[in-house]
């Protein structure tokens, strides 16, 4: 089916580009710069503080999504099966590892730079999953770089102060570390002036997010994983505030002029789990011309959070980076779900089963099952997963996506 | 012009098949013809075929639903409908009071659950691999050289209560394999492979109560797999009068419905 109806631009995108060019190049000038130091950092991991003692951070995560997102996963994995990891871990891992071993980068063609800046040091969390450990570790052994990290307490109902507490800690630990190895010393008024601007990124990106609960929504799940790079990679900067502040003012003259991301919405639908990068294009055009828009997700909300109060940052970045969703037990993500549903007024919710992440799905116990139980409303689960194209049927996907509009429809009848 | 014509074309990984209604929804004629390597051409050819048995002619279609992988190959169409709501409809309208619709495919196997009001209210599919679907049957027999109505033969005379384990069809063959170096009679190994289908059909299903009916071409075609899925799930299950059909049979029926909607 042809995509008749044009879908209409988001002005932003060319600021979008502008910005991630200028990180990327600055972050080549700081891996050739001897003065400079590079730290590798996970995406809900304490970049403010490696931002705040100089360092210039990169984000593996977002090669691993770029190398999805280009469908060069599936030829890259294979090295790093071939180096003893499986083919069925994290292919964000799995296809970064394989893309340093085959020294082939995306990164050369999109922003002209020769690949991923080498390592000084690399800082994981385990907010997420443990395999950023295991990813980290790869390149520590190859490079000789520390690998240091904050591992919070997993699978938390309540986060305690206890908690919180016990993550600071592990943070100040962090600090003294870094200072030690690296010969600098925490400037903590610049980590305050860091952690501001970068809880005002987030909350800015929580309100462009909102947006979405307008009928017609201003925008999709789609657009949201293109647009969410600067609230990751740009944390902390005035960039990302700047970014943020044009992108809103862009969507809420979208709501205020009842402009839709996809005309003559029918349907609103939630996506949960990691998005599927190599199909993306395909998946957005396929809600396009069944007229339903994906207008909320688990996915881009994971970097909306609570403001800072001005208080303590080190208790804020803790905070924060212990109550993210996927730190959280099944019923506290299934009592999020439910009030996202509610909250933008959505008819049915789509669950992807990522082969290859199982910490970032929620269809294995039961979820879909019971929130269809509870909120009367259809739930699809949908196999494919992040990066590796391998795990995902195109014809059976599709077909699934375009049965389960039908039955939107039937209810509707 | 001759009264107009209902037509329902479902192009499914393996077969394709074609449903003529009158607008009463008379059947007038029907067709089934291997998929092949083009979509179109079977589709034309299952046409003209049952075109032929209704007695009519292209220029007197009406309205025309296409389902099935290739229903998007179908430049007669005027709707595109996924073969979940097809089967649905086709299943329903034969047998009103169901409630559960297995479906194997060559290519995948769907459980359809329709609520008391026969409206499709959940459904899945198998995941992205061959098990629990006629691929996996056909993979099997052509390993033991056999055609699938062969291996059907040997599994309905089978008195005994084994299993294949494997779900996936490579371990399956090797698990075949042993059962043979075992010497274990080859009707007990035949009906083995269909009560793993239907032990993969089962999981699927969500819910239990209510009648159940099967259709595809796995069901039209093996006696075996009804009384493998009536064993492991324990119940009757209802087969339609022409269970590979169901899909094209429903696709036909929607095209009355959309002509009607449409006003043509």
């Amino acid at each position: 089916m042809s995509t008749a109806v044009k879908r209409v631009e988001i002005h932003a995108q060319r600021k979008l580009r502008e910005i991630l060019q200028a990180y990327f190049l600055d972050l080549d000038a700081a891996a050739h710069d001897p003065r400079r130091r590079v730290a590798w950092c996970t995406s809900v991991g304490p970049c403010e503080i490696l931002t705040a003692l100089g360092f210039a951070v990169y984000f593996p995560e977002n090669h691993g999504a770029l190398l999805g997102a280009r469908r060069l996963s599936q030829h890259l994995i294979p090295r790093a099966v071939g180096a003893g990891y499986c083919a069925e871990s994290c292919s964000y891992m799995t296809s970064d590892i394989g893309s340093t071993l085959a020294d082939s980068s995306p990164l050369r063609e999109l922003y002209g730079i020769a690949g991923p800046p080498k390592a000084d040091v690399l800082v994981y969390s385990t907010n997420q999953c443990r395999e950023v450990q295991d990813w980290w570790s790869w390149y520590g052994r190859r490079g000789g770089a520390p690998v240091l990290g904050v591992c919070p307490p997993a699978h938390l109902g309540e986060v305690t102060s206890a908690h919180v507490e016990f993550v600071r800690g592990q943070l100040g630990r962090l600090i003294e570390e870094l200072e030690g190895r690296f010969g600098r010393r925490m400037d903590y008024a610049g980590l305050e002036g860091v952690v501001d601007r970068s809880s005002r990124a987030s909350r800015l990106w929580g309100r462009v997010l909102d947006t979405a609960r307008a009928r017609p929504s201003p925008l999709t799940f789609f657009d949201g994983v293109i647009h969410m790079a600067p609230v990751i990679l740009l944390r902390g900067t005035t960039a990302a505030i700047a970014y943020y502040e044009t992108l809103l003012a862009e969507m809420d003259a979208r709501v205020r002029d009842g402009v839709a991301a996809v005309p003559g919405e029918r349907f609103r639908v939630y996506w949960e789990g990691m998005p599927i990068w190599p199909k993306l294009r395909e998946l957005s055009e396929k809600f396009f011309d069944l007229s339903t828009v994906v207008a909320a997700s688990t996915y881009c909300n994971s970097w909306a959070f609570e403001a800072y109060d001005g208080g303590d940052p080190l208790r804020w970045m803790a905070k924060t980076s212990t109550e993210v969703f996927i730190n959280r037990d099944e019923n506290t993500k299934e009592a999020f779900l439910e009030e996202m549903f509610v909250r933008f007024s959505l008819d049915g919710a789509i669950f992807h089963n990522a082969r290859t992440c199982p910490n970032n799905t929620n269809s294995r116990f039961g979820m879909p099952q019971r929130l269809r139980e509870r909120r009367g409303m259809p739930v699809l689960v949908l196999d494919g997963d992040l990066s590796d194209a391998r795990f995902f049927s195109a014809a059976q996907t599709l077909t699934n996506i375009e049965a389960f509009v039908e039955q939107l429809e039937e209810r509707d009848r | 012009m001759s009264d107009p014509l209902y037509v329902g074309i479902d192009v499914g990984s393996s077969a394709t098949k074609c449903v003529i209604l009158a607008a009463d929804g008379t059947l007038l004629g029907r067709h089934v013809t291997p998929s092949g390597f083009d979509y179109a051409e079977s589709a034309d050819k299952a046409l003209a075929q049952a075109l032929f048995e209704a007695e009519g002619q292209r220029e007197d279609i009406a309205y025309c639903v296409s389902t099935g992988y290739g229903r998007g190959r179908i430049a007669l169409a005027d709707r595109r409908v996924t073969e979940i709501t097809c089967h649905a409809r086709g299943a329903r309208e034969w047998s009103p009071g169901l409630r559960n619709i297995i479906d194997i495919g060559g290519q995948d196997t769907k459980v359809i659950r329709l609520s008391e009001e026969g409206r499709m209210s959940d459904y899945r599919m198998n995941a992205k691999c061959a098990a629990g679907t006629g691929t996996f049957l056909e993979s099997i027999a052509l390993k033991l050289g056999l055609t699938l109505a062969e291996l059907d033969e040997l599994a309905v005379r089978s008195r005994g209560e084994t299993v294949v384990n494997s779900y996936c069809t490579v371990f399956a063959g090797t698990e075949v394999i042993e059962r043979i170096k075992d010497g274990q009679p080859r009707e007990e190994i035949a009906m083995g492979l269909f009560r793993s289908i239907a032990a993969r059909v089962a999981e699927m299903m969500a819910a239990r109560d209510g009648s159940v009916g099967a259709t595809g071409g796995v069901v039209a075609h093996c006696r075996a797999m009804v009384r493998a899925l009536e064993e492991v799930m324990e119940t009757e299950v209802l087969v339609p009068p022409l269970p590979q059909h169901a899909g094209a049979y429903g696709a036909a029926l929607l095209a009355i419905e959309s002509a009607r909607a449409d006003g043509s």
